[in-house]
């Protein structure tokens, strides 16, 4: 079995491997962490400890699903604060874990209502031995709109509390950005004028899942009612790698240390977040859905990867795509590129057909005899529709011709993707 | 007319085997794993396989199993792993077999190097038999360190995978390809050498720490009354020749085939996928009691064969052959270009000094009564299949290496 060296350092501290639990139900307690950490995590964001006389009160049931045809999970919804323990035993709990697992990285996720409290919670998680403090300032179901995500979205509040941690704290800080949000960078700057030392991101989107059609109310059903409430997995990768991404270009941020959050489930879509500036990862809803068992194929498929691409450090691989997204009106528009049919593949569905009558130029034609499509370029765009339907992936990059009037050479045009279908 | 018997059915693509995967169900203490004889682990390489590691899927089969292409195409999955399988209380169990084969097809496009030969111990191990079992040992040892010459009566490694399974389920390039692997660690094979004719068993226990005999069953049992018949040919010889020529023999126009397990399913398909139109297979147990298992009788029913269940060769008249019923009164006479016996095969131990019963060894385990010599494979206890040869050629290596103590800091 391949074995590289993952290990990577964030904002000063050596993570044996940059998979980390986010703050959430996962690691509610010292058992589950250890179990995360015999499982193969490298380090854990412990679950949100607010200060003593909050009163966590759940409702039940709390969670919600999406699905898509046969696909569970597609997205998940919770309607969970933070944690249920009493701080006491959170703090026992921490200072516990970096007891028995020294070379594991305990983060401390705190949260509360005044500047007090977050001082105070500060100094209380530092003095129980955590290596680092994620600020969660992005919770959307919090039951106070002192705490959560209504903070988060108002850069002055933000400064003002990252400053109380720092007075409580030194230890490395990041701040936890809600989504909900248009722009993420200001909230961000505030965060690092107010001391943060990196941020973590994202925390889950408001969303309705589902809609009950008898009892006309949101899913998960509390008596009759439902609220808003944070999105999580798969679905929500895109979004959280867009915020990523605009951070990372932001004058002033393009080095800005990244926690990577928001569906992750795989090693592909790790080294996704890696390539978008992410330097650790953190996971929730896939652990939920499957458990702690999931880091052993994302660490041996990076392990894989960087063995592919010949890199030794995973660190080199930060950021890497950045430079390569770029605002839409500086992409290349000279030219289009015509899809091609691999008739071996072809199984005669006609789905590229639907899809290119319905959903874009009507430039493939059907024969009803042979079942097959055949593409008329004069009307094609190139838009590519037909190859992401096809079930049997026969559909692919063709001919590339310049646009009329446009000059350029296109066989020095780049669109290959290394995909695995 | 080859080309039936050539090829295999085809394999997944990575969209398709993904949809096999997704209807895993990722169990917690998974039953597939635990039903695994070569504790291959299929349910940590599906997960592999689910999670877009292919890579990772194919080194947890390939550190578990040295022949996992081969096991993937002919381990009888609906005893082990399939029959286990918690997916059957939805509807019918994962396809296994197929995702393993997908996974180690990608190994080897891959031109993936999983498994290396361990930091020399300086010992060294005789193996009589290039069969699966013998082939698991050798690599087990290599990997642990011992230098390991293998002794091999035929022109060619691989036993029953390269001398008996057919074609059209076991592609002789798998088996090339993953013998040459194992060679590639350092195996030493040397071809057409009879262990108790061409050389003693005392040479190779003088020159090695220890021996290892994997001989399995490679003989053909004969029934007195067909010897000596010109028109009676064994099913091993049978699908040894057919295999080394790639269908192309001489063929029949109509052929009885004698016997009712997975031999005589490969014989009685065998010949119909080359182009015999009348093949009939008469089998000693009825339909209920059938040895063969449910895939392989499928198989040769898709190929129209026609098979009477309960019968038994009463006598034989050069080409012509009465049979009766078991159980009824019943009578039937065939005649035949060819007779096709798959009664079963034996072991051939001859001035080997071991004591087999039944061409089996009289007791469990590896061991014999000289502490120089063990055994492995089909004549060792236990299952007789390839799945099974993998497993004992693993703990006989493990339990070689725990008497001689090789490589103490990879334990
Ligand atoms: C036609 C057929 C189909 C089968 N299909 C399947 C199947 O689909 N799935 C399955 O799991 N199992 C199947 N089996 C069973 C399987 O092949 C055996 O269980 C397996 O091959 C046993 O492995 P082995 O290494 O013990 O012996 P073998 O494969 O029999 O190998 C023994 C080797 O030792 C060599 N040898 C013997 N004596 C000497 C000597 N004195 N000196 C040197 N070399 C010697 C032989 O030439 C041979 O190469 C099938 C068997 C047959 C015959
Ligand atoms: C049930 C549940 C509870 C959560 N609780 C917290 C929390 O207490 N603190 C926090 O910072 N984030 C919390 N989160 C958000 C996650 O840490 C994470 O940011 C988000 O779920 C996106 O990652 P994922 O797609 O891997 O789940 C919670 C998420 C879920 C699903
Ligand atoms: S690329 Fe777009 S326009 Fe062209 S054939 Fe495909 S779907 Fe139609
Ligand atoms: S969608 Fe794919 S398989 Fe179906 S007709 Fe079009 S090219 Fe062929
Ligand atoms: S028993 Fe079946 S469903 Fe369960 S893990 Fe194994 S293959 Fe998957």
């Amino acid at each position: 079995m391949i074995n590289k060296d993952i290990s990577i350092d964030f904002l000063g501290v050596h993570f044996e491997n940059p998979f980390c639990l986010s703050s959430s139900p996962v690691d509610n307690c010292y058992e589950m962490c250890a179990k995360a950490f015999d499982e193969g995590w490298g380090g854990i964001v412990f679950k949100t400890i607010g200060p003593e006389d909050f009163e966590v009160d759940e409702v039940s049931p709390r969670f919600d699903e999406l699905t898509k045809e046969a696909t569970p999970f597609v997205a998940f919804k919770n309607m969970e604060q933070i944690a249920e323990h009493p701080l006491k035993q959170n703090l026992a709990d921490l200072k516990k874990l970096k007891e028995n697992y020294p070379d594991k990285v305990v983060i401390a996720s705190i949260m509360g209502p005044t500047e007090k409290d977050w001082e105070e919670l500060a100094r209380l998680v530092t003095e129980a031995g955590a290596d680092m403090i994620e600020m969660n300032l992005s919770c959307p179901q919090m039951t106070s709109h002192a705490m959560g995500s209504d903070v988060g979205s108002n850069p002055p509040l933000v400064k003002k509390y990252c400053e109380a941690v720092k007075r409580g704290s030194d230890l490395p800080m990041m701040a936890k950005m809600t989504p909900n949000i248009t722009d993420m960078v200001p909230a961000a700057k505030a965060a690092l004028a107010g001391g943060a030392d990196g941020i973590a991101t994202i925390n889950t989107v408001k969303s309705i899942a589902n809609v009950d059609l008898e009892k006309k109310t949101a899913l998960p059903i509390v008596n009759g009612k439902s609220s808003v409430s944070g999105l999580s997995g798969k679905a929500v990768k895109p979004i959280a790698l867009r915020f990523i991404q605009q951070l990372r270009v932001a004058s002033g941020l393009e080095q800005l240390p990244i926690s990577g959050i928001g569906g992750i489930e795989t090693w592909e879509d790790a080294v996704e977040f890696i390539l978008m500036g992410s330097t650790t990862l953190q996971v929730t809803t896939a652990v939920m859905q499957y458990g702690y068992r999931i880091v052993e194929d994302m660490k041996n498929g990076l392990m894989h990867y960087m063995e592919e691409q010949g890199v030794e450090h995973l660190s080199e691989l930060v950021g890497l795509a950045n430079k390569n997204i770029v605002p839409a009106e500086d992409l290349d528009r000279d030219y289009k590129m015509y899809p091609e049919i691999d008739w071996d593949k072809c199984i005669g569905c006609g789905r590229c057909f639907i899809s290119c009558y319905d959903g874009a130029h009507q430039a493939i034609s059907w024969d009803e005899k042979t079942r097959r499509p055949s593409i008329d370029t004069s009307k094609c765009v190139g838009c590519h529709l037909c190859a992401l339907v096809c079930p049997v992936h026969a559909i692919h990059p063709g001919k590339i011709v310049m646009k009329e009037g446009r000059k350029g050479d296109p066989s020095k045009i780049d669109v290959v993707s290394q995909r695995l279908y | 007319m080859t080309k039936k018997y050539e090829t295999e059915t085809p394999g997944y693509t990575m969209t398709t085997v993904m949809e096999e995967a997704a209807r895993c169900l990722l169990c917690h203490d998974a039953p597939c794993s635990a039903a695994c004889p070569a504790h291959t682990d299929p349910a940590k390489f599906i997960r592999s396989v689910r999670f877009r590691n292919v890579k990772g899927a194919a080194e947890t089969i390939r550190e578990n199993n040295a022949l996992g292409a081969i096991c993937a195409r002919v381990c009888p999955t609906e005893k082990y792993c399939e029959l286990a399988c918690s997916r059957s209380g939805i509807d019918v169990p994962i396809d296994i077999g197929g995702i393993q084969r997908y996974v180690t097809d990608f190994e080897q496009a891959d031109d993936m190097h999983i498994l290396h030969a361990g930091d020399s111990n300086g010992m060294h191990i005789a193996i009589i038999g290039s069969g699966p079992a013998g082939l698991q040992a050798a690599t087990t040892l290599l990997e642990k360190g011992y230098s390991v010459d293998i002794y091999e009566k035929n022109a060619k490694a691989g036993g029953y995978l390269t001398y008996g399974i057919p074609e059209y389920r076991l592609p002789s390039n798998i088996v090339d390809y993953e013998i040459k692997r194992i060679t590639d660690m350092g195996a030493n094979i040397h071809f057409n050498t009879i262990i108790g004719k061409d050389m003693t068993m005392d040479q190779l226990k003088a020159e090695n720490d220890a021996v290892i005999v994997a001989i399995g069953a490679s003989e053909a049992k004969m029934l007195p009354m067909f010897e000596n018949n010109d028109a009676v040919e064994t099913a091993v010889s049978f699908l040894a020749r057919t295999k080394q020529a790639k269908g192309n023999i001489d063929l029949p126009d109509n052929a009885l085939v004698i016997g009712g397990g997975d031999v005589a399913m490969d014989v009685v398909t065998t010949l119909k996928k080359l182009g015999v139109e009348h093949v009939t297979d008469a089998v000693y147990e009825q339909f209920d009691e059938f040895r063969a298992s449910k895939k392989e009788l499928a198989g040769a029913e898709r190929e129209g064969v026609t098979i009477i269940d309960g019968y038994v060769p009463d006598s034989v008249n050069g080409h012509t052959v009465t049979l009766k019923h078991r159980h009824i009164n019943s009578e039937m006479t065939i005649e035949a270009d060819t007779i096709i016996l798959a009664i079963g095969q034996e072991t051939n131990a001859k001035n080997l000094g071991i004591k087999l019963e039944h061409g089996e060894a009289p007791s469990a385990g590896y061991k014999t009564h000289d502490p120089k010599v063990f055994i492995t494979g089909d004549i060792a206890q236990g299952d007789k299949t390839v799945v099974y040869a993998v497993q004992k050629g693993k703990e006989v290596a493990g339990e070689i290496d725990s008497i001689l103590g090789g490589n103490r800091d990879d334990q």
